[in-house]
């Protein structure tokens, strides 16, 4: 086991380099296409060779090779990484610190999360042992028409949707009938507000849940469908267990595996999810800083952000395979 | 993402269903021509099937459904409600005074073929890439685990957000194809690992099989056994997976216009006809958000149906 869990982070780590160097080679590869982005500093005045050597320079855009198209820029990735080494995450083009910027705008993305990750769990949980439950039946038909459906929404229509349809008749009606600052009319308010980071996120939080939890009812329904029917189960049922007592411990549980492998892909489809979320509803967290320092080329809180996002990724996938280990008495990895 | 042997289970567990394994399944003849028959009975699946050709042959002849272009504009008739069928605007015109219908009919095109771009590649890289690294190992599969794990880290959308907006100044011209090559590779570029993990794990499986070993002993070369005996077996959970990855690169699309990135104007697609109509709904024009997003739910809802059909059709284990 220890053995594994080396392996694994130093893949782990091995992967994380590469993500640097893909990361670093895209950057590099759109500065010398689109032009230095220390220009910008300089509006619509020409500024002297000096100058714009200086600019850039406190950019850390100075060295020559950024000029010299298909120069794969060495120099500065190493310098980059070993900046990293020593914790700098660099500062963005106004000077402020990466770290700075994550620290004020992952708890929101968090906050986020945790409504999504509960949403998800429930949902998918309830429904799709409910359908696995009554197969065939009248309320398996339905579970599955509806995960289709919500499949069918794609996640950012689903949000479109309520911002421009549901939010503004809503949140008029519930500023009238229960006051400007009531928890109704902060529900559905059609963006952020950093003074109610919860109430604000619940409800995008929910609706991005019900969208990654189509394809999880599914998941559940297929695991526990095949733990039905299976010899241990025959046996627990044949020993005089109750059927309660069977479904909790000898269906659940071992149709627990599939569910764990969904945690990575969920994590991933919510990181994604997130930067739609976070961009519509104006919450300033991991996804919506990323999308406005794209905009403005920031290119070391691009870097540094989806660097942080790529070791969280590698950490999760790390954590879920240990998972499987300590779920499954069958998977042994030495 | 992880050895050997747990990838193998983690992608097979990964699909609701599971793939199954190709020592229970008929030949594949018979499969497939069973999974049709089953699929041919449902309602749904014809259904289906309707929306899907109609949405193609609107993509691919735009002219049988209107004469008009969706770009000639005049500003005057700005925004005016549906007329019904026979009108000089059936669904009304938008902000800039362009006919919805003459649009909606055009942005079917953009949006589909990107969709069958996309997931074309992908399959096509997935299954040279997974049939090689299943049947070799070793270094061949050490290396394209690592890369797969590289791409997996960073979500496709981000990944999209990120490549296209760094390289949105560079210019392709203009015409149909160029427009969409580059959200096209983009989204091929990291939408190509799923497939690859599915392929790997079911030529995994049926490489130790015995008919593969008996073609291998009847001195069969390596090109052949891979693309004669072990990837017709492979290619099964791989077919399921198409139509449910069109519908997420159509919707993809729609995200990626909304951005602002992506398929952009002068070029219409119902992504950009969505982002454009969405803030007219409080205002009162609703036929701006409605019409094209009806056609892109109708669109997506029936490639879903067909994936999910598709893949219970092919699953021994279901039947």
């Amino acid at each position: 086991m220890g053995r594994y869990v080396a392996r694994r982070l130093l893949q782990g780590l091995l992967t994380l380099f590469l993500v640097m160097v893909l990361l670093h080679l895209l950057t590099t590869a759109a500065i010398q296409l689109n032009g230095n982005p220390a220009l910008a500093f300089f509006g619509d005045r020409v500024p002297t060779a000096a100058q714009l050597q200086a600019v850039s320079e406190r950019y850390g855009l100075g060295d020559a090779c950024y000029n010299q198209l298909g120069n794969p820029c060495v120099g500065p990735f190493l310098d980059r990484l070993a900046a990293y080494a020593t914790g700098d995450f660099g500062t963005d083009l106004r000077g402020r610190e990466v770290t700075e910027i994550v620290a004020v705008a992952a708890p929101n993305t968090l906050r986020l999360f945790a409504v999504v990750g509960l949403t998800w769990l429930v949902v998918g949980m309830t429904l799709g042992s409910l359908a696995a439950r009554y197969r065939g039946r009248a309320a398996d038909h339905g579970i599955r028409a509806g995960s289709i459906l919500v499949d069918a929404f794609p996640v950012f229509v689903m949000l479109l949707v309520y911002k421009f349809v549901v939010t503004v008749p809503m949140s008029t009606w519930a500023r009238d009938t229960f006051g400007a600052e009531s928890l109704p009319a902060l529900l559905f308010r059609p963006s952020f507000s950093p003074d109610h980071p919860w109430a604000t996120v619940l409800v995008p939080g929910v609706l991005l849940g019900l969208a990654g939890s189509a394809a999880f009812i599914r998941l559940v329904r297929a695991a526990q469908l095949e733990n039905y029917n299976a010899e241990h189960v025959r046996t627990a049922r044949s020993k005089g267990l109750g059927e309660r007592h069977v479904t909790l411990f000898h269906i659940v549980r071992n149709s627990s595996i599939p569910v764990v492998t969904a945690i990575g892909f969920v994590f991933a489809e919510a990181l994604a999810g997130a930067v739609v979320t976070e961009g519509l509803m104006n919450v300033y967290g991991m996804g919506g800083v990323l999308w406005s320092a794209v905009r403005d080329s920031d290119v070391s809180v691009v870097v540094g952000i989806v660097t942080l996002l790529a070791v969280v990724t590698v950490v999760v996938m790390i954590v879920v395979d240990l998972l499987y280990a300590a779920l499954d008495p069958r998977i042994r990895f030495d | 993402m992880t050895d050997p042997t747990t990838s193998a289970l983690v992608a097979r567990e990964a699909d609701a269903s599971g793939p199954g394994g190709p020592a229970r399944r008929d030949p594949s003849r018979s499969l497939w021509s069973e999974a049709f028959r089953t699929l041919r009975r449902r309602p749904s699946v014809v259904a289906a099937s309707v929306v899907v050709l109609f949405f193609a042959v609107v993509a691919l002849v735009p002219g049988l459904f209107t004469a008009k272009d969706p770009r000639r504009c005049d500003i005057g008739e700005s925004r005016l409600t549906p007329q019904g069928l026979g009108a000089e605007h059936p669904l009304g015109t938008n902000v800039r005074g362009c006919d919805v219908w003459a649009q909606v009919i055009h942005g079917a095109q953009p949006s589909l073929l990107l969709a069958f771009v996309v997931v074309g590649a992908s399959v096509l890289i997935g299954l040279v890439l997974g049939t090689l690294s299943g049947y070799y190992l070793g270094w061949v599969d050490a290396l394209t685990s690592r890369l797969v794990e590289v791409f997996l880290v960073i979500p496709l959308l981000l990944a999209a957000l990120l490549a296209l907006s760094l390289f949105r100044n560079v210019d392709l011209g203009t015409g149909q194809l160029a427009s969409i090559l580059q959200p096209a590779l983009v989204l091929t570029a990291f939408g190509w690992m799923g497939y690859t993990r599915y392929v790997r794990a079911s030529v995994l499986e049926a490489r130790n099989l015995d008919y593969v070993t008996a073609a291998t002993v009847l001195g069969a070369s390596d090109l052949r056994v891979m693309f004669r005996h072990v990837l017709p077996n492979a290619i099964g959970p791989v077919t399921a997976l198409v139509p449910t990855a069109i519908a997420g690169v159509i919707s993809t699309e729609a995200v990626l216009a909304f951005l602002g990135i992506g398929i952009s104007p002068p070029a219409v697609s119902w992504g950009i006809m969505i982002s454009e109509g969405s803030e007219w709904f409080t205002p009162g024009t609703r036929h701006l958000l409605v019409v094209p997003l009806s056609c892109l739910l109708a669109t997506v809802l029936s490639f879903v149906v067909l994936g999910d059909s598709l893949r219970d059709a092919l699953d021994p284990k279901l039947r």
